[in-house]
């Protein structure tokens, strides 16, 4: 006789179980988490490089950096004189929090406030790799079309707040910063919304703000 | 893009309870699979055929999962939506103020068992 047994359980894979652990730990420590994703080219190392100066005056940072292959980015942040590490996945097209984990040993996280990862740039898989982070943030530029959102959903239902970079270039695209917001708010009505430019600086102050409150928010334990 | 692991996170769980129960072998494990998990259905079941393996528990264990479609609620127009696409924006007033019902799952509803 065959017998139904009721489980109702929850699968967790096993990138999720380990992300959990990294963000228990990361809450202990008091270290505030950002995971940086867009797709290649979009600005990460661009938005970092001009704020790392400022925000460093006030936290003690470190910066993960996670490409496939060279580490022309860990060279470009390096200059900055923040601390960082670059994960080459040799392949892989993302960041798994298993790397994370390895990669920790290279900071003192009892004397880090904030650590910064730029994720391989890809739109589609690092959606799927939590790294324990406690902000998900999707840079768009404005020379990739306002539907990627669409087109790419689990990437923004997952972040916590889409930063539209070039804004400088807008004048020669057919980009909507309406469309692309309201494409964002359909998968993620909660998603927060900044405006950027490396070239001409704008938003760069909100930008780095918005870092700074997060940071401060987890560091002071609120 | 996690199926394997999944797929073998499921084999444990299943494992586990047999063990408690002490049964010769599992017939079936329903699973439901929400649309917003990320969880492929296809590459699922190619990966637990391929980690199932030869044991006389879970050779011919059939994983048989059920995909649950989006459900939203639109709090101003108080109705039930299936949402496209991912979206969460209520289809008649066009407002985000939503609250997700369904569609995140990914979990074992039951094992049957001999
Ligand atoms: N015009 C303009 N160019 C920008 C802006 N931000 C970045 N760029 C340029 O865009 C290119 C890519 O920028 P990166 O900062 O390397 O982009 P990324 O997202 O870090 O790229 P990957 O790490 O390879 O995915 C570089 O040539 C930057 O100079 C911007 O606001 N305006
Ligand atoms: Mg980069
Ligand atoms: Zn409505």
């Amino acid at each position: 006789m065959s017998k139904k047994i009721t489980l109702e359980q929850k699968v967790l894979s096993r990138n999720d179980i380990l992300a959990a652990e990294l963000r228990k730990l990361f809450n202990e420590e008091q270290v505030a988490v950002m995971n940086m994703v867009s797709s290649p080219g979009s600005g990460k190392t661009s938005l970092l490089e001009k704020t790392l100066g400022s925000l460093s005056q006030n936290l003690s940072i470190g910066v993960i950096e996670g490409d496939i292959q060279t580490d022309n980015d860990a060279v470009r942040i390096a200059k900055t004189g923040v601390p960082v590490y670059q994960i080459q996945t040799g392949g892989a097209c993302h960041l798994e929090a298993e790397m994370i984990r390895r990669a920790l040993v290279n900071f003192d996280l009892k004397s880090t406030d904030l650590l910064i990862i730029e994720n391989v740039g890809n739109l589609v898989c690092p959606s799927a790799f939590d790294l324990g982070e406690g902000l998900r943030v999707a840079v768009i530029s404005t020379t990739e079309g306002d539907d990627k959102p669409l087109k790419y959903p689990a990437m923004f239902r997952s972040a916590d707040v889409m930063v539209i970079n070039k804004m400088d270039l807008l004048p020669y695209t057919d980009f909507d910063v309406q469309k692309v917001t309201r494409n964002a708010m359909s998968l993620n009505p909660e998603i927060q919304i900044l405006k950027t430019s490396c070239r001409t600086g704008e938003g760069l102050n909100e930008w780095a703000n918005f870092v700074k409150n997060f940071a401060h928010l987890i560091v002071s334990g609120v | 893009m996690h199926e394997l692991s999944i797929a073998i996170e499921i084999l444990d769980i299943v494992e586990r309870e047999a063990a408690k129960h002490g049964a010769a072998v599992v017939r079936r494990v329903n699973l439901r699979v929400g649309d917003l998990s990320g969880v492929e259905t296809e590459s699922l079941a190619f990966s637990f055929d391929a980690v199932k393996g030869e044991k006389d528990l879970t050779r011919d264990t059939i994983l048989s999962i059920e995909r649950l479609p989006v459900k939203i609620r639109c709090t101003p127009c108080d109705e039930v939506f299936h949402g496209a696409g991912h979206m969460v924006v209520c289809p008649q007033c066009e407002g985000f103020d939503t609250q997700l019902l369904q569609g995140e799952e990914l979990e074992i509803e039951d094992i049957i068992i001999d």
